[in-house]
């Protein structure tokens, strides 16, 4: 609807056509505005208005403190123990390292506003308006705004190492996890499959996408899939990131451990998790011969997950 | 040469624009004629049938005469006609038994939609030939196949949704009334949709029918801030019975997915998204006994539907028994001073369900029940005066759903003034309501949970809207613009105040 306040800018335009083109438009409006009495029928409407209808069985209790969306099973999630996923596992360290304190939710990656999990969903102030979830990308500027801090390294090498972890040692856990069959069937059908469904025709199909998504992934950095290569640059961003460490507490030598401590143990756990019963263990063999990072994980596990 | 450029003109003029007028009457006569003689004709044989109805006759034979090419089986046609030749009964026909009979046999055949249009005649065979006996009567049926492939597309517009489709039939496949039938559609709502159906009916009886079914779709559910994303396959056996009404026994099993959840999404849809599979037989028991299903002045409709998901050996990932029970009533109400039918109708609808979580497989604990699963209620076409999904628990902006629920609606139809009665125009002051609720939990005891639930229901008035509006019954389906207002609501339900547009085909 144009507004009759628009300044007039043509100085020719007849004056007459003005005012029926205001009076116009003030008919139109006048046409869509409530009229008195209806204005009144409605501010009436409705009578009586009850309390709220209660939530189904399924819906989470309410909760005062943010939920973590990750994977994990449900017993897992009721004590507190740490993922069985790389990515969740990291920002679950995160919050821990800066104290926040959050319920895990076992969830999938539908559930997630980004396409995959983690996310946080922050407690809801307003019963009528659901929080918007955080994303990980967001979880350090969170962690910010509720006033807690998680030591920052400020190393210039910083980034050189998080690439190893990031492209280096996750290459190596997708192969070993999703694409050696041996321990796809012994780790990953328990933990990203079966939880799914109990269909076999769900689960075959799942599978599939699991693995090809797997492969997709690891072809984008090379035409083909090297095992040994994998392997064997994985083995040296263990000793790598075992050199960095040192005899020191956490990387870098901060005196808490940082964001880097989390990407790094989320795998060192669950590559040293005999819980999680791998059968092809390259990967694992490698990891263990350095016995700093044992060392570490186990630091943080005690000190951040109560333990084993 | 003038005056002979003149005639050539009106003669052109007169072969370019013929006289419309004496076409017209020449036509209107001979159509007159045509009428006259088809109605002597049929009163004749009326009069002979009527004056012969006690004959005694044995039908001889029954032959199909087919234009065209023929892909009917022997076979099948046999089944349909077979048991009413005289040879396989006991008892003689009365001539009008013979054509009752062998007119139901007609109609049967043109229910199976293989072809264009069924005639009967009926022949008394040659006294000389010496297989027949003097009562002998011969049947023809003459019939033209319809095409066997039919390809369409289109375009759809229902309630907030507008859809384009492919739709490709093949009838007749087997020769036995066979048909498949694969569709595909996209949509504003429903991003996608395939669907093949094959469907054939058993024993030559166009009233049982067996139907196999694959379907993948997905579809936006903006109610509950997700979309659902389907695959599955089904079996259905559907029947007449008699008095009218209809049975459907199905089993299925789906492949759902929640997922593409929006940024509001509430915990409780969050905590749902995800796979699960539902594996279920159900059974629908429908008697309509209306007028008009889209627009009913008189008679009623009953309708349960009857479901059980992961109980035993269909296992799965979901357990329930569902059961909803559906009523619509209708009666003229008479107007002093109009003679006859006024136009003006009551009509009520009363619809209830219950959804039991039971254990998947023998064992377990009874399963609570997602959000796919649950009962929705409120939007144009059930509960006027609230949004799809606006009744019941809501989560944030999320109807949810509930596991019982109870709604009714009435409706008070006029015709509009000058219009008539005859038209599908009406104007309809309406009053609705209803209750959905969420099982409460009582511990995990289940039975309880239920019976507490269920006098819930009665706590209070339930979510109520009122208001007046326009209806309109298209045949295809009913559409209505409704002025309504909330009269009682819970807190968080989505009541709509104002106009309200629905479209659809069952309305409550």
């Amino acid at each position: 609807m144009p507004s009759d306040k628009t300044p007039n800018t043509k100085d020719a335009a007849p004056p007459a056509g003005q005012t029926s083109l205001s009076q116009h438009t003030s008919k139109v409006r006048d046409f869509f505005s409530i009229p008195a009495p209806v204005k009144t029928l409605f501010d009436k409407a409705p009578v009586l208005t009850y309390p709220p209808n209660d939530l189904p069985q399924r819906a989470p209790k309410p909760a005062r403190i943010p939920s973590l969306y990750v994977f994990i099973s449900k017993e897992d999630a009721a004590a507190g123990r740490p993922s069985y996923n790389p990515s969740c596992l990291k920002w679950q360290t995160f919050l821990n390292f800066a104290h926040i304190n959050h319920r895990l939710m076992p969830s999938s990656n539908h559930a997630s506003p980004s396409g995959a999990l983690p996310f946080l969903l922050p407690p809801s102030k307003n019963p009528q308006e659901a929080p918007t979830p955080i994303t990980s990308n967001k979880l350090v500027k969170y962690v910010e705004e509720q006033g807690k801090t998680v030591e920052e390294s400020s190393s210039m090498r910083y980034e050189a190492y998080q690439s190893l972890i990031d492209h280096r040692i996750r290459d190596a856990w997708l192969y070993t996890l999703y694409l050696e069959p041996l321990n796809f069937s012994a780790v990953a059908y328990h933990l990203y499959v079966s939880p799914n469904s109990s269909n076999p025709l769900v689960r075959a199909s799942i599978s599939h996408q699991l693995r090809s998504a797997a492969e997709a992934e690891l072809l984008k950095h090379t035409a083909i899939i090297d095992t040994d290569d994998l392997y064997s640059e994985a083995d040296k961003a263990f000793e790598a990131l075992s050199i960095l460490l040192g005899a020191n507490s956490w990387f870098f030598g901060t005196a808490e451990p940082t964001l880097f401590d989390a990407s790094i143990f989320a795998y060192t756990q669950l590559l040293l998790d005999d819980e999680l019963g791998w059968q092809e263990k390259k990967l694992c063999r490698a990891l263990r011969r350095r016995a700093n990072l044992v060392q570490h994980r186990e630091r943080l596990l005690v000190r951040y997950f109560g333990g084993l | 040469m003038a005056s002979n450029n003149d005639s050539g003109v009106t003669l052109l003029e007169s072969l370019r624009n013929p006289d419309n007028k004496r076409l017209e009457e020449k036509v209107k006569e001979l159509r007159e004629r045509e009428e006259a003689h088809n109605a002597k004709a049929a009163q004749r044989l009326k009069d002979l049938i009527a004056s012969n109805s006690t004959l005694p006759v044995t039908i001889s034979s029954i032959r199909l005469i087919g234009q065209g090419s023929q892909h009917t089986r022997r076979s099948f046609l046999d089944r349909l006609f077979n048991p009413i030749l005289s040879v396989n009964r006991d008892v003689p026909y009365t001539l009008s038994e013979a054509l009752q009979e062998a007119g139901s046999a007609a109609d049967k055949l043109r229910r199976f939609e293989i072809y264009h249009d069924v005639s009967m005649f009926i022949d008394k065979p040659e006294p000389t030939d010496p297989s027949s006996t003097p009562t002998d009567i011969n049947i023809f049926l003459s019939a033209r196949e319809r095409g066997r492939i039919n390809l369409k597309t289109g375009t759809d517009i229902g309630n907030v949704e507008g859809s384009a489709y492919g739709n490709l039939l093949w009838r007749n496949i087997f020769g036995g009334a066979e048909s498949l039938s694969l569709n595909a559609s996209k949509g504003t709502r429903t991003h996608s949709s395939y669907q093949a159906v094959f469907d054939t009916p058993i024993a030559s009886d166009p009233d049982k029918r067996l139907t196999i079914d694959a379907l993948a779709s997905s579809t936006s559910k903006p109610w509950a801030s997700h979309e659902e994303v389907l695959k599955g396959a089904g079996l259905k056996y559907s029947w007449a019975a008699k008095g009218g009404s209809s049975h459907q026994l199905s089993y299925s099993g789906v492949w759902r997915q929640i997922t593409n959840l929006a940024a509001g999404a509430s915990p409780t849809v969050r905590t749902d998204a995800g796979d699960s599979v539902k594996s279920s037989i159900s059974h629908t028991w429908t008697s309509d006994h209306r007028d008009n299903p889209l627009l009913p002045s008189r008679g009623y409709l009953l309708k349960t539907v009857s479901e059980i998901a992961g109980w035993g050996p269909l296992r799965g990932d979901v357990g329930f028994w569902k059961s909803e029970i559906e009523t619509n009533a209708a009666v003229p109400i008479p107007i002093p001073g109009i003679k006859g039918d006024s136009g003006v109708s009551f009509s009520t609808g009363l619809r209830a369900g219950m959804l039991y979580p039971l254990p998947v497989g023998f064992s377990g604990a009874p399963l609570p029940s997602r959000v796919n699963d649950r009962f929705q209620l409120g939007g144009p076409t059930d509960i006027r005066g609230f949004n799809i999904g606006g009744l019941g628990p809501r989560d944030g902006n999320d109807g949810v759903g509930g596991d019982i629920y109870a709604a009714f609606a009435s409706n008070l139809l006029f015709p509009f003034p000058r219009v008539g009665k005859d038209t599908p125009l009406r104007f309809q002051l309406f009053a609705n309501g209803g209750r959905l609720l969420a099982l409460k939990d009582k511990g995990g005891n289940t039975s309880q949970s239920v019976y507490s639930t269920i006098a819930t229901l009665a706590d209070g008035l339930p979510s109520l809207a009122a208001g007046v509006g326009v209806v309109y019954a298209h045949p295809i389906a009913r559409f209505e613009l409704n002025f309504s207002l909330p009269l009682v609501v819970r807190r968080g339900e989505d009541a709509r105040k104002g106009l309200q547009f629905g479209v659809g085909i069952n309305f409550l």
